[in-house]
């Protein structure tokens, strides 16, 4: 109905625009029509003109003769022979007529004589009245159209009385010289100019309107009667028009014998006796309408076409529109999903958190199970925070707003990390787990260290979680040569022996909140987001992401990136006069690690059990030729490390420096391996640089034992103020930073951080934790604010960030103002320990330079 | 509502294109009916027809309708002064008309040769002209049965008679001399002096010639030798004409012919006319040219105008048994057998020579119609209603013009009271213009 309405009224519109080009058409038309008309009127006259000069230049000439006559005292014999032979033009020719008789002679022989001059005018009707014709020179003397008696042709006469002389009785003798001229030679004269006059006719009439000369569309024997004929018209108003014709210039529009619209023009021949010069032309041809159809046509096929554009353009945009609102539907739907979803998936980890924290209260006397319920209470709450992180992602990625954010990195801390953390769950899920390196040069990479690691752990703690107790995730790091300048491809594999997937659900894995229906899933936790973030970063940092699977017989994700070089490389690392023995199940392990040591410039020797190694190390030992160091894999069938290496120091004794790798938790083992005799141990995988850094660190310090990784002693000391508004987070920091024996003051506010560092005394704060959004003024302003202070000191005390603005471009924002480091919150405190001895190794390292 | 408007629309349009259709169909059929053109209607040219008329309206106006048909044809209306005398002239020279008025007195006349000689023969009938449909008394071959013209128009002698004056006295236009005489008498009775009048001032167009004429030529119809002696003037001819004098003698006396009132009728056409239209004259005797100029002097007439009538143009019954109708031919057109534009002009003629064309052409000029069919215009219907025993053609009877110039001059001469009827019979063969 709309449309329709719609329709009607663009229809009304085209048919108004072409109303008004109608109108505004002929409105033009009739202004062209009138200036035609104008325009014609102009062209009588100018006729008139022309018609003019030549009755003049004929009248003179017929003055002259006369004039000659006259003086002369010629008979007629003589005056006719005078003007024979004054004669140049053969269509022309002269009467000599007595006025007593009406009979003469002609200049010229009557038709079909030779000699017969003469002529008579008795019934020709035109010279009755001799008087009105005027004195030589005082105006044209023209008769009507008539018959030249000589030889029947249409003529005109000029005439003028002349007085000749009779031969006989010499006595004067009253006669009129006619200068006769074919009418043809006049009608010569009488042509348009212009094309669109070509049916343009002239007549002269005299001043009663009869025709002196008559056009062939002229009608009857005056103009007054051929008006009359075909217009209808009254005695008075024919009265009117006949007197403006014959007294004006202008002209008239009227109806022609053939019943068309004509226009009259008049003008009056100045040099005549009342004489009028007549044009008539139909009204046809003066009106130019032809363009203005065109004009119309051009119009309405341009508001055609405009309107079905329109139309067509409406159409397509309903339709979009139609398809924008179904999106707008199938989004609110969506969004009523997600939030069903989220409720489900949030209420979840909450419901754990709120139970297992009743249950602590009631039993807090029960140490056990009070160690229990927290436990349970922070896994639930990692769960949480995860499902959080994914969904600020997800809700990032979807609208656009998801910016890399490149730095340099360590690949090494990057994979070490990856390893720390899945560590908890390979060991939950007493998992076989391999993690190889394969040829990595670069160890400095420029790219967003935080979605990089987001996308190792995504897939890798996919592989754990659906990997049953007692399979296998096996991963592996590989560099090759990209085809990208300056780049190194990274390629990421993670094969796991888990439950995979259907190929069904396998279409829509990336989808957000996709989760295989699998009763084995339902029991593991997990947001359905992660896959569908891992794609989105990796694609969003140019990489391809690819999967392999089948059900119950495993998962194999490969994930392809080109990441750029970092400018800083690791400097040249050098082994001097080394024999190293790896011992290792792990062929991977002995190829990789054998070529990195041997890269290295040492020499390395590589055995697959620990009686092997135990020989071999003997046999050296006895030739006084011991191993420089020896690295042993936890892991072994037959004889594990620790057992080999208890085996090394009972048989070869404690000088050899032994170094003890795995994949798995070093504090599992920590302590069996320590009473073993392990000197050091190193995490799988071992990068070249890890390895370099271990054995040196073992060769330089001679035997060192391992520190402790829970020895927060260096912390002991510390005082730290913390820019903190809420009072609950204040106390969860100091109360956390209490447990290290850090002390701490707090700043309220970003205001009260300043002055508080202004007025501190020099030295007296190690470091600022700054929370970011506190009223009166930001952790962003106070960080700038004390950046400025002239005190070195304050200065440059390291700022670190501790917020809840966790995403890159917060990260971003915090080291521009002059920050040092960024903690997101809920902060996880083994970060905080590593963020300070971090900052405190720097401060370090600054003084010592 | 929308489905009513839109089938209103549609059955719109379609009864739009329908009559469209019918009319393009009515035309076609009009054209079926008539005049078939027998050449390309698209054919430029130009016809130039000359004629002694100043200026010839009807003939323009067949033009027009000639163009309705050859829109690229121009035809021009040329008039020759001293027409008669000057056509040879033009024919011969550069100016030579296409079509042109010619006069059957003219054949055998040396003087007339080259009129007579550029006319085409018309009776061929390669031309397609419809010669049936005039009537067979004016239509004059050649002893060679040649036609090198056709009547466009034809005249003949009669009156006036104001059908008002008629009805208001109650009385009936007369068909026989009883009724006409009686009829005068009422007239006179009734008050009105001059029951008839007419143009006096000469002999050739007089109300005693217009009177006359018809009977005379009754009564020498079919006699050969009456007319062969009177072309010869033979003085003894004269005796042809007793029945007629005597015959203008018994109308005189018994009509009364007011002489001094008829004098004051200047000229034979338009005073005749004028003097009509005062509206009390019942009867006005006069040629069947000045009926054709009493159209266009009714607006002329402030009597006419004030207190028009109903007039009509009748033969005067002079015999008893009724009237006769002297059929001549009036205006001849002749096609010149040189012109330029031959075909053309030939295919005007086909166009002009019908029934339809030459009565359109006859109506608008005033002039009595050389059809047989003279019952479409009014004025002139009352001739058509003469029976063929009483039409009567001075062309086919033969009388030369010197002939009939002796008949009226001795009717005349009666008449007007200066010769008697002996001495007017006595002078024939001795009367000059």
């Amino acid at each position: 109905m709309r449309k329709i309405l719609i329709i009607t009224v663009n229809i009304f519109i085209m048919a108004a625009i072409l109303i008004a080009v109608v109108v505004y058409s002929r409105y033009e038309s009739e202004a062209s029509y009138r200036r035609q008309i104008e325009n014609f009127e102009n062209t009588t006259v100018t006729m008139e003109r022309v018609t003019e000069n030549y009755l003049e230049g004929e009248q003179r000439i017929c003055d002259v003769w006369s004039r000659y006559i006259s003086n002369s005292h010629m008979t007629m014999e003589e005056a006719i022979e005078f003007i024979r032979n004054s004669h140049v033009l053969g269509n022309t020719s002269a009467h000599l007529i007595s006025i007593d008789t009406l009979e003469g002679l002609s200049t010229r022989p009557k038709q079909g004589t030779t000699d017969d001059y003469a002529v008579s005018y008795k019934r020709v009707g035109l010279l009755e009245d001799p008087s009105r014709i005027s004195e030589n020179g005082e105006s044209i003397n023209i008769t009507r159209a008539y018959t030249n008696p000589m030889n029947g042709e249409q003529s005109l006469a000029f005439c003028d009385r002349v007085v000749l002389v009779d031969a006989k009785t010499h006595a004067s003798v009253d006669a009129v010289l006619l200068r006769v001229i074919p009418i043809s030679a006049l009608e010569q004269k009488w042509v348009f100019p212009q094309t669109e006059l070509e049916n343009a006719e002239l007549s002269l009439i005299d001043a009663n309107g009869d025709y002196i000369l008559k056009g062939s569309n002229f009608k009857n024997s005056s103009i007054l009667e051929f008006y009359k004929s075909y217009n209808q018209t009254d005695t008075e108003s024919s009265s009117k028009l006949y007197d403006s014709i014959t007294s004006s210039t202008g002209s008239v529009s009227m109806i022609n014998s053939h019943g068309q619209e004509c226009i009259l023009a008049f003008t009056p021949v100045s040099a005549s006796d009342g004489w009028t010069l007549l044009g008539l032309v139909p009204a046809k041809d003066l009106h130019v309408e032809r363009n203005n159809w065109l004009l119309f046509g051009a119009v309405s096929a341009g508001l055609l076409i405009l309107f079905l554009c329109d139309l067509f353009y409406m159409l397509g945009l309903n339709k979009r529109l139609l398809i924008t609102a179904m999106e707008a539907e199938s989004a609110s739907k969506a969004k009523t999903d997600f939030l069903s979803t989220m409720s489900h998936d949030i209420r979840t980890p909450m419901n754990a958190i709120i139970g297992l924290t009743t249950i602590a209260e009631k039993n807090l006397g029960d140490e056990e199970s009070t160690k229990e319920n927290l436990r349970k209470i922070g896994l639930a709450s990692n769960h949480l925070l995860t499902l959080i992180n994914d969904i600020l992602d997800i809700s990032k990625i979807e609208s656009g707003k998801l910016k890399l954010n490149p730095l340099t990195f360590s690949l090494v801390e990057t994979v070490e990390n990856l390893v720390n953390i899945s560590q908890p769950m390979i060991k939950e899920k007493n998992i076989e787990f391999g993690f190889h390196i394969n040829r990595v040069e670069k160890e400095y990479l420029y790219a967003d260290e935080l979605r990089l690691n987001q996308i190792f752990i995504n897939i890798l703690s996919n592989a754990i979680k659906y990997t049953e107790p007692g399979g296998s995730v096996s991963v592996s790091l590989k560099e090759e040569q990209s085809d990208v300048p300056g780049c190194v491809r990274l390629t990421y594999t993670v094969a796991d022996t888990g439950i995979g997937m259907s190929p069904e659900f396998m279409e829509s894995m990336y989808q957000p909140f996709s989760r295989q229906t699998d009763s084995r899933v339902s029991s593991i936790q997990g947001t359905g987001l992660g896959l569908a973030i891992t794609r989105q970063m990796v694609e969003l940092m140019g990489g391809t992401i690819t999967c392999r699977s089948e059900q119950g017989k495993g998962t194999t994700f490969t994930v392809a990136l080109d990441i750029s070089e970092a400018d800083r490389q690791r400097e040249e690392m050098r082994f001097e006069d080394m024999d190293v023995l790896i011992v290792d199940d792990d062929e991977i392990v002995l190829q990789t690690l054998s070529d990195d040591i041997r890269s290295l410039g040492a020499s390395a020797e590589v055995t697959g059990n620990g009686e092997e190694a135990v020989k071999m190390i003997n046999n050296r030992h006895k030739d006084g030729r011991d191993y420089s160091i020896v690295i042993v894999d936890w892991k072994m069938p037959d004889m594990d490390g620790i057992e080999t290496i208890r085996r090394i120091r009972n048989e070869a004794g404690p000088a050899i420096p032994i170094l003890m790798m795995s994949a798995y938790d070093w504090s599992d083992i920590e302590d069996k391996a320590k009473e073993a005799g392990a000197n050091g141990f190193v995490s799988k995988p071992i990068f070249r640089s890890t390895l370099y850094n271990k054995v040196h660190e073992m060769i330089g310090e001679e035997i060192k034992s391992v520190e402790p990784e829970d020895d927060y002693s260096d912390l002991n000391g510390m005082h730290i103020l913390i820019a903190e508004d809420i009072d609950i987070n204040w106390e969860i920091i100091s109360n956390m930073l209490g447990m290290f024996g850090i002390t701490c003051d707090r700043a309220e506010n970003g205001r009260v951080c300043v002055e508080k560092i202004r007025a501190a005394a020099r030295d007296s704060y190690n470091l600022i934790f700054m929370d970011i959004q506190m009223p009166e003024m930001n952790g962003l302003d106070a960080t700038v604010a004390i950046r400025k202070m002239e005190d070195s000191w304050a200065g440059n005390i390291p700022i670190v960030a501790m917020t809840a603005d966790a995403f890159s471009e917060n990260v971003t924002e915090c080291m521009n103002a002059g920050m040092n480091g960024h903690i997101a919150k809920p902060i996880d405190m083994k970060l905080v320990v590593k963020e300070i001895r971090r900052i405190r190794h720097d401060a370090e390292k600054r003084q010592g330079a | 509502m929308m489905m009513r408007k839109k089938l209103s629309i549609f059955l719109a349009a379609v009864m739009l294109l329908g009559l469209t259709a019918c009319g393009s169909k009515t035309q076609e059929a009009k054209q079926e009916e008539g005049f078939q053109p027998a050449l390309d209607t698209s054919i430029k040219g130009s016809i130039n027809v000359a004629g002694g008329y100043s200026n010839f309206e009807a003939l323009e106006n067949e033009f027009d309708r000639f163009n309705e048909i050859y829109p690229n044809v121009e035809l021009i209306y040329t008039k020759i002064d001293d027409y008669n005398n000057m056509i040879g002239t033009v024919l011969n020279g550069n100016d030579a008309p296409d079509i042109y008025v010619n006069n059957s007195w003219m054949y055998g006349r040396e003087q007339y040769k080259a009129s007579i000689d550029h006319a085409e023969n018309l009776a061929d009938p390669a031309l397609g002209l419809d010669l049936d449909c005039i009537r067979d008394n004016i239509l004059l071959n050649t002893e060679d049965g040649t036609l090198p013209m056709v009547p466009v128009f034809s005249s003949t002698y009669g009156m006036l008679v104001n059908k008002d004056l008629f009805e208001k006295e109650g009385l009936s236009i007369p068909s026989t001399y009883p009724e006409l005489v009686a009829v005068c008498k009422d007239f006179r009775e009734k008050g009105y002096p001059n029951p008839m009048m007419g143009y006096t001032a000469d002999e050739k167009t007089s109300i005693y010639t217009v009177v006359s004429y018809p009977f005379f030529y009754s009564t020498i119809a079919g006699n050969d030798e009456a007319v062969d002696k009177m072309n010869a003037l033979d003085p003894a001819a004269g005796e042809y004409m007793r029945p007629t004098i005597t015959k203008m003698e018994q109308f005189l006396n018994d009509v009364g012919v007011d002489g001094s009132a008829c004098a004051s009728i200047e000229d034979n056409y338009e005073a005749v006319i004028l003097r009509f239209f005062e509206g009390d004259v019942p009867m006005m005797a006069c040629s069947g040219d000045a009926v054709s100029g009493t159209k266009k002097r009714e607006s002329l007439s402030d009597q006419f105008t004030k207190n028009p009538f109903q007039y009509v143009f009748v033969p005067i019954p002079m015999a008893d048994e009724g009237a006769y109708f002297l059929d001549i031919p009036n205006l001849q057109f002749s096609v010149n057998k040189d012109s330029k534009n031959l075909e053309v002009a030939n295919e005007f003629m086909r166009f002009l020579v019908t029934s339809q064309e030459l009565n359109e052409m006859a109506k608008n000029k005033g002039l009595m119609s050389p059809t047989k069919d003279l019952s479409f215009d009014s004025r002139y219907a009352a001739f058509g209603e003469i029976p063929e025993s009483r039409i009567l053609s001075p062309e086919e009877i033969g009388l030369t013009d010197d002939a009939v110039l002796q008949l009226r001059m001795a009717v005349y001469e009666y008449a007007t009271g200066k010769l008697s009827i002996e001495d007017a019979i006595k002078g024939f063969g001795t009367y000059t213009q």
